[in-house]
């Protein structure tokens, strides 16, 4: 046996279960996407089995395209995933920044910042939605009640009453309703994601060159220029790491829209997927489909993007 | 422009003293080495005057002006890092011109100082490749280049050529010579290596344990060392430092003589030895000496080839006129 053939015969079984375990479902995916294939009709009995003689062609397709929700999840999916992943990658950098420097308490403010990273999705969502969010009890309620309480009482002091009396009845926003529960999963998923983005940022900033910021500091440049110039291309690649993972792991999110508003003004494509794999297995196959097509490009361009920027 | 004088300056990490109070004068278009053991403090000391470390106490002049509390870049001094402490994702013309940048000069500007420094480096086939792609000699005239633009009033060496290999080390060392000719600007160099020192300096500064041993050009710091640690750090190979009854003959408590200094002979002699190891040179060798007597161990060194074996009998007889006294304390009797 010659001395690569070895290696390659104990590297095959690894290989041959991932190629099995990737290839099985998406095979299946695509064979169902072609096929009418529902778990449940009394009408037509013979599409609750898969079986090639119910053959449909690109009907899933023209079906998913045509129903009225798939743009509006494919458009949805794009703003919620890059609102987090904008949000993230500016306050991971900024807080990165800010305790990279050394202070008191450092360890504890570390661990502390890291934490919401071990909150489960579900949690997470339950929590934000119910106990910050909400209009009446949760914070934001209690917060914007004491300020209209606060105003009112202002509103008969003397001097500078008049400057309260100009204020409007501050009104709390309902992060469940059609127009804002997309927000809600975007503030709840970065205050989530944001530890992970500090985690790495932080990481390579304690590798960065002394010597190159003393350099920096004798050539003139500012405390804005050395982060400019020196620390921003130096978290280029971090950077790019940051926006890839959390863009295949956010165009799947699913628990947060569930909680908040069980889709309701804020679907994105595995939500879709989840409302047609209610009965209709073909037409959510189709949908998945789509999505792997989606997560795709948005790799692609997401990363070539932001190697072209920061990397040159 | 470029005098840099310091007044009782002082460094402590805590309460560990790093330099206690040290005085002293860098004259305008002079190429100071700062030399001396590592741990010594000399990097500490060019990191003052760069103000990259603050005074524990004080004042640092540059051309007459206090500049103790002035910030680094307003000094007016480049320095170069050990390093080389390039930009690594700036081709080479971005770094050269990275200073010049920062002090907003105009673009037009920026370029022709930029073309002019990397012609007189020989840099102008590399200007648009980044650091990676350059060898390390190259990276550190990237490094000069980038201190040259700014037309500054000194420029502060790191121990620039100790991460290059000795050929190029000594072809660096010509060039930086050079260009100190040739700018005729104030330098301080921070080197652990005599030769360097030796070859290099109009003024060297030995320093031990940040105190300033001995302030002198080099042959006179070769001809009258002030102490034995000067004496032994000075020249090589080391001075042969001998202490006991030979010393007594002198009237000293050490005397010291340069293995360049002793005559040697096969059959006649004042010290009677045989020969240990004998390191050929072709243009010189050095023997080491045992079993004199004197001193455990006493090395010569013979312009040209010798040929002479391990454990022959050899005498040798020290140049009186070159001999150093030292009394008991390590000061040279004059």
């Amino acid at each position: 046996m010659s001395d690569r053939k070895l290696p390659r015969l104990l590297q095959s079984p690894a290989v041959l279960l991932l190629l099995v375990w990737m290839l099985i479902p998406l095979g299946m995916t695509l064979y169902f996407s072609f096929i009418r294939y529902v778990l449940n009709s009394l009408r037509r009995p013979e599409w609750t089995s898969p079986s090639l003689s119910n053959w449909r062609g690109f009907g899933n397709y023209e079906f998913v395209l045509n129903s009225k929700d798939f743009l509006f999840a494919i458009q949805n999916s794009l703003f919620i995933v890059c609102s987090i992943l904008f949000l993230t990658v500016i306050l991971g950098v900024l807080i990165a920044v800010l305790i990279n420097k050394s202070f008191p308490g450092q360890g504890i403010v570390r661990v502390l910042l890291i934490s919401p990273f071990f909150v489960m999705p579900a949690v997470n969502a339950v929590l934000w939605i119910n106990m910050i969010l909400d209009p009446v009890l949760g914070l934001q309620g209690i917060a914007v009640a004491n300020l209209n309480d606060l105003a009112a009482a202002l509103r008969d002091a003397p001097v500078i009453g008049w400057f309260f009396a100009l204020w409007p009845q501050l009104e709390p926003i309902s992060f469940r309703a059609t127009q804002t529960s997309a927000y809600a999963v975007i503030i709840m998923v970065t205050w989530q994601w944001t530890p992970f983005a500090v985690l790495i940022f932080m990481t390579s900033l304690q590798s960065e060159d002394q010597q190159q910021k003393e350099a920096a500091v004798l050539d003139g440049a500012s405390s804005w220029s050395q982060f400019r110039f020196l620390t921003l291309p130096h978290l280029g690649r971090p950077i790019a790491i940051v926006v890839m993972i959390q863009a295949i792991f956010h165009l799947s999110l699913y628990a947060e829209i569930e909680i908040v508003s069980r889709g309701n003004g804020n679907k994105n494509l595995p939500y879709l997927i989840g409302e047609f794999a209610n009965n209709n297995i073909g037409a959510a196959s189709a949908t998945g489909i789509f999505a792997v097509i989606l997560a795709n490009i948005v790799a692609i361009f997401l990363l070539r993007m932001v190697g072209k920027t920061l990397m040159e | 422009m470029g005098r840099i004088v310091l007044k009782s300056v002082t460094k402590s990490f805590g309460d560990v003293e790093v330099i206690p109070p040290l005085d002293l004068t860098i004259e305008e278009g002079e190429f100071a080495v700062f030399v001396g053991p590592s741990g010594c403090g000399k990097s500490t000391l060019l990191r003052m005057i760069a103000g990259l470390e603050d005074l524990s106490s004080g004042s640092i002049e540059i051309d007459g002006q206090d500049a103790t509390q002035v910030p680094p870049a307003k000094r007016g001094l480049a320095m170069v890092f050990q390093s080389y402490a390039l930009y690594p994702h700036m081709s080479v013309r971005k770094n050269i011109g990275f200073p010049l940048r920062m002090a907003k000069m105009a673009p037009a500007k920026v370029t022709a100082r930029v073309e002019t420094a990397a012609k007189s480096l020989n840099l102008m086939d590399y200007l648009d490749r980044k650091p990676a792609d350059l060898s390390g000699g190259q990276r550190q005239r990237v490094a000069i280049g980038r201190a040259i633009v700014r037309e500054p009033a000194a420029f502060l060496f790191d121990e620039p050529l100790s991460n290059l290999d000795a050929a190029l080390r000594v072809g660096m060392r010509l060039e930086i010579g050079e260009l100190h000719e040739r700018l005729q600007t104030t330098m301080i160099y921070v080197t652990h290596d005599q030769v360097e020192a030796m070859t290099m300096a109009n003024k060297i500064v030995v320093l031990r344990a940040g105190v300033i041993e001995q302030v002198g050009s080099p042959l006179e710091l070769y001809h009258r060392p002030r102490n034995t640690f000067v004496a032994g750090f000075i020249g090589s190979p080391k001075m042969n430092l001998i202490s006991g009854t030979q010393a007594q003959k002198y009237d000293a408590a050490t005397i010291g003589i340069r293995p360049e200094h002793i005559d040697v002979s096969m059959t006649e002699g004042s010290w009677e030895g045989y020969v240990g190891v004998a390191e050929h040179l072709g243009s010189d060798t050095f023997l080491h000496v045992h079993g004199s007597g004197v001193s455990e161990m006493i090395t010569v060194r013979i312009s040209g080839d010798i040929s002479v074996n391990q454990g022959d009998t050899i005498y040798l007889t020290p140049q009186s006129d070159q001999l150093h006294r030292f009394d008991a304390q390590g000061t040279r009797i004059p």
